[in-house]
C-alpha cells in the first residue's frame, strides 16, 4: 500500500456547517470529522446523518477523510460513518483488543454492503486512558487495518492519570516511549510528536506548531494534526524536508554508493560517519520529500478545480456577482474552534441526503 | 549475571588490520571483533579468516573477546569464531527467540567438536583438571537494536542460559532515533531505562551509556563519551559499547567510581547501619571500584607476561 501523507489534519465537529463547509480550503492532508467529544449528546443522531455531505466538502480539497466515532456507540456510528471516500475510522479511548476486533468486524460488514473494496478503511486506534496504555500492544496488533500507532497523551489521558495537561515537562514520557516502541515492534508508522514546553495550551500557536513539527520530523516522526486552522500550514511545512536537507541527503547517497563500490561499509564524510543506515535514512528523506511534493500538488490542483467549478456555477447563475475568491477573501477565519457547538442544527445548510442504507435495512 | 568487569566494549571490523592493532593497544575490557555492519559483504570472507588469530591477539593484550555475527550469516560466522579464547558472540537484528535457539545450537556444536570453553576472567588461570561447569559455556550478548527486539526483550533473554548481557546496540541508527531539541535522542532515555529494568529483573548485565545527540552512533569524542559513561553508571549501566579506540579510556574512567565516589561510600559505610539501603549501595560502589582496579591489574599482568597461555 502507498505510504500515506498525514502531516496536517483538523478535527472538527461534523455538525458545525461553517467548519465543515470551509474544511476543503484549509490545505489539510486529512480531515477528521468528529462524531465524538465535540458533538453534544443531543445532536449525536443528527450528526450521524451528515457524514456523506462532509465527505463531499472535504474531498473538494483532496483531503483524506477520517471520521471519529464514539467508543460507546461503535455499531451505530460505523453504520453512519463508513461510506465511499472515507479512508479511516478513528476510534478514541481504545482500551482493549476486543473493541478493535469488534470495530474491524463492523467495518468489514459495511464495506461488503456498500461495495467498498475490502480492507480500504483504516482504523486509527487512539489510546487516551491508562488501561489503554497498559493494553497498547494488544490494541495495536488487533487489526490489519491499523497502519499507524502512537502514544497516549492529551486531555483525556491527563484526566485519567489525574494530572494537569500543560505543566512544563513531559508527564507522558512513559506513554510516549511505550506507544512508539510498540509501533516500531509491529512495523507501523509512528504517530505522535516530540515533547516541547507549552504551558499555555493555545491550540492555535503557529510558531509552536512549526517548531514541534520540525523537531518531530527530525526525530523520525511524520504525522501531525490539530484543532485550529493556524497550525495546518506550519505542520505541512515543518514535516516536509527542506531543499537543503534533500540536497544533503543526495550527497550522502552518492558518498555511500561510492564507498560501497570500493568495498567499504562505513566512511567519514566531512566529520559524519556514513554507513548503510545513514544511506537508508537519506533515501527515506528523499522519498518522503517527493511524496510531500506530490501531495501538495494534488491538494492545490483539487482546490483549483473546485474554485473554477464554483466560479463557473456562480457566473452561470448570476454573471454580475462576486467571484468565489472575492467571497472567500472577505470571510474571517475563526480564532478558535468552540469546545462544544451550541444551538440547534442548521438544517437548511446541511440537509441530510437520502439514506440508501436506511432503505437497505428497511428492505 | 556474569561477574566479570566489562566497562568498555570496543567494536572493531575484523578485516581491518590497522584498527585491530589500535584495538589491541586500547586497554578495552572487551574487544568485539565485527563480522557484521562494519564489514562490507565483499570482505566478509577475509574478515572470517582473520578472526582466529585476532582472538589470540586480543587475549594477549588483556581483553576478553566477543565476535559480532551477521544474523543472516550466523553459521559461517560462528564457525569462524568458536575458537580458544572466545568469550561469546554478539547477536544482532533479533526478531524472535528462534534465532537465539539457533545460535545456541550452533555454539553447542562447536563447543563439542572443538572442545572450546569460555576462558576464565582475564588474568586468572583455569587448571586442566578443574571440573567443567556452566560458567564455561560460550556466552551470547543480545544487541537489541530493533523495535521487535526491544519489545520482546524478556522473551529473548529467557530463550537461552547463555545470554548474560544485553544492550541497545545501534538501535538509534537502525530505528532512526534522532536528536530532540532537548539534546536527547528521541526515545533513547525510555529505551535505556527499560533495558536496565528488564536486565536487572532477569539478572543479566545491562550494557550501555547515556548517549545523547552529541554522541550518536557510538562514535563520540572523549568528553561526550566520558559524560555518557558517568551518567550511564549512575543510571545503572556498568559498561558500554563504542566504535573507536580513543573512546575506551573515557568509558573505563567513566564507569569506574571516582575517588570522591569511593570516599563518600566509605564515609557512608562508617556512619550508617550495615543493613540500611544507603550502606548497601555504598558497599556496592566500593566492591565495584575494587573490581575495576583488579581488572586493570590483571590486564597489565597479561600484557607483561605475554598473554593468557594458561586459559
Amino acid at each position: 500500500m502507498t505510504r500515506r501523507i498525514r502531516r496536517s489534519g483538523l478535527t472538527m465537529p461534523i455538525n458545525n456547517p461553517r467548519f465543515v463547509g470551509r474544511s476543503w480550503t484549509r490545505d489539510c492532508d486529512y480531515l477528521n470529522f468528529d462524531l465524538e467529544d465535540s458533538v453534544p449528546q443531543s445532536q449525536k443522531e443528527y450528526a450521524r446523518t451528515l457524514v456523506r455531505e462532509a465527505i463531499q466538502h472535504g474531498q473538494k480539497g483532496a483531503a483524506e477523510i477520517n471520521i471519529r466515532i464514539n467508543c460507546a456507540y461503535p455499531d451505530v456510528d460505523v453504520r453512519a460513518a463508513v461510506w465511499p471516500g472515507v479512508s479511516q475510522i478513528n476510534f478514541p479511548k481504545a482500551e482493549t483488543a476486543e473493541q478493535i476486533k469488534h470495530l474491524d468486524a463492523l467495518i468489514t460488514e459495511i464495506e461488503r454492503i456498500r461495495g467498498i473494496r475490502p480492507g480500504t478503511i483504516r482504523i486509527g486506534a487512539t489510546v487516551e486512558t491508562t488501561l489503554g496504555v497498559a493494553n497498547s500492544y494488544e490494541i495495536a496488533s488487533a487489526s490489519d487495518r491499523i497502519d499507524s500507532f502512537g502514544p497516549g497523551t492529551g486531555y483525556d489521558m491527563s484526566m485519567d492519570m489525574g494530572v494537569e495537561m500543560f505543566v512544563g515537562f513531559d508527564q507522558f514520557f512513559y506513554n510516549r516511549g511505550e506507544g512508539e516502541l510498540i509501533a516500531m515492534a509491529l512495523g507501523l508508522e509512528r504517530d505522535g510528536n516530540v515533547y516541547m514546553d507549552d504551558t499555555t495550551g493555545n491550540v492555535g500557536n503557529a510558531d509552536l506548531a512549526l517548531n514541534r513539527a520540525r523537531a518531530s520530523r527530525k526525530a523520525g516522526l511524520r504525522s501531525g494534526g490539530g484543532l485550529h486552522p493556524n497550525v495546518v500550514a506550519p505542520q505541512n511545512e515543518g514535516l516536509t524536508p527542506t531543499q537543503e536537507e534533500v540536497e544533503e541527503a543526495r550527497r550522502v547517497l552518492e558518498f555511500f554508493m561510492d564507498m560501497d563500490a570500493r568495498g567499504e561499509a562505513e566512511d567519514d564524510m566531512n566529520g559524519r560517519t556514513v554507513d548503510k543506515y545513514e544511506a537508508a535514512r537519506a533515501s527515506e528523506l528523499i522519498e518522503w520529500a517527493e511524496l510531500c511534493a506530490r501531495r501538495n500538488a494534488e491538494k492545490a490542483s483539487a482546490r483549483e478545480r473546485t474554485l473554477a467549478a464554483e466560479q463557473a456555477a456562480l457566473a452561470k447563475a448570476a454573471p454580475n456577482e462576486q467571484s468565489v475568491e472575492e467571497i472567500s477573501a472577505t470571510e474571517p477565519a475563526p480564532d478558535t474552534l468552540p469546545e462544544q457547538p451550541s444551538g440547534e442544527p442548521q438544517i437548511e445548510e446541511s440537509t441530510p441526503p437520502d439514506d440508501p442504507e436506511q432503505q437497505e435495512t428497511e428492505q | 549475571m556474569n561477574s566479570t568487569t566489562r566497562r568498555s566494549w570496543l567494536i572493531v571490523p575484523a578485516h581491518d588490520e590497522e584498527r585491530l592493532e589500535l584495538a589491541a593497544n586500547s586497554g578495552a575490557d572487551v574487544i568485539v571483533l565485527d563480522l557484521e555492519d562494519t564489514v562490507h559483504d565483499s570482505r566478509k570472507h577475509e574478515a572470517r579468516e582473520k578472526i582466529r588469530d585476532a582472538i589470540g591477539m586480543m587475549r594477549d593484550a588483556g581483553s576478553e573477546v566477543f565476535v559480532r555475527c551477521d544474523p543472516e550469516l550466523l553459521y559461517a560466522d560462528i564457525a569462524a569464531s568458536a575458537w580458544r579464547g572466545l568469550s561469546g558472540v554478539v547477536l544482532t537484528g533479533l526478531t524472535s527467540a528462534d534465532q537465539i535457539a539457533e545460535a545456541d545450537s550452533i555454539l553447542s556444536q562447536f563447543e563439542s567438536e572443538r572442545g572450546v570453553v569460555r576462558p576464565p576472567p582475564v588474568g586468572e588461570v583455569r587448571e586442566a583438571d578443574d571440573p567443567r561447569g556452566p560458567e564455561q559455556a560460550l556466552e551470547t550478548h543480545l544487541s537489541l537494536d530493533t523495535g521487535p527486539a526491544n519489545w520482546h526483550a524478556e522473551e529473548l533473554i529467557r530463550a537461552s542460559d547463555r545470554v548474560q548481557s544485553i544492550s541497545l546496540g545501534r538501535a538509534d541508527l537502525k530505528t532512526d532515533l534522532r536528536e530532540e531539541p532537548s539534546g536527547d535522542l528521541h526515545l533513547l532515555p525510555y529505551l535505556m531505562q527499560r533495558l536496565i529494568v528488564i536486565a536487572n529483573a532477569l539478572e543479566v548485565e545491562p550494557v550501555g551509556a547515556w548517549w545523547r545527540a552529541t554522541s550518536r552512533g557510538l562514535s563520540a569524542n572523549y568528553d561526550d563519551t566520558l559524560q555518557a559513561a558517568i551518567t550511564g553508571r549512575l543510571a545503572g549501566f556498568r559498561g558500554a559499547l563504542c566504535m573507536r579506540s580513543d573512546q575506551v579510556a573515557a568509558l573505563n574512567t567513566g564507569f569506574t567510581p571516582s575517588e570522591d565516589d569511593v570516599g563518600n561510600a566509605r564515609a557512608a559505610l562508617g556512619s550508617l547501619p550495615a543493613h540500611s539501603p544507603k550502606s548497601r549501595i555504598a558497599a556496592n560502589t566500593i566492591q565495584w571500584s575494587e573490581a575495576c582496579a583488579r581488572r586493570e591489574q590483571a590486564a597489565a599482568l597479561v600484557r607483561n607476561t605475554g598473554g593468557n597461555d594458561h586459559d
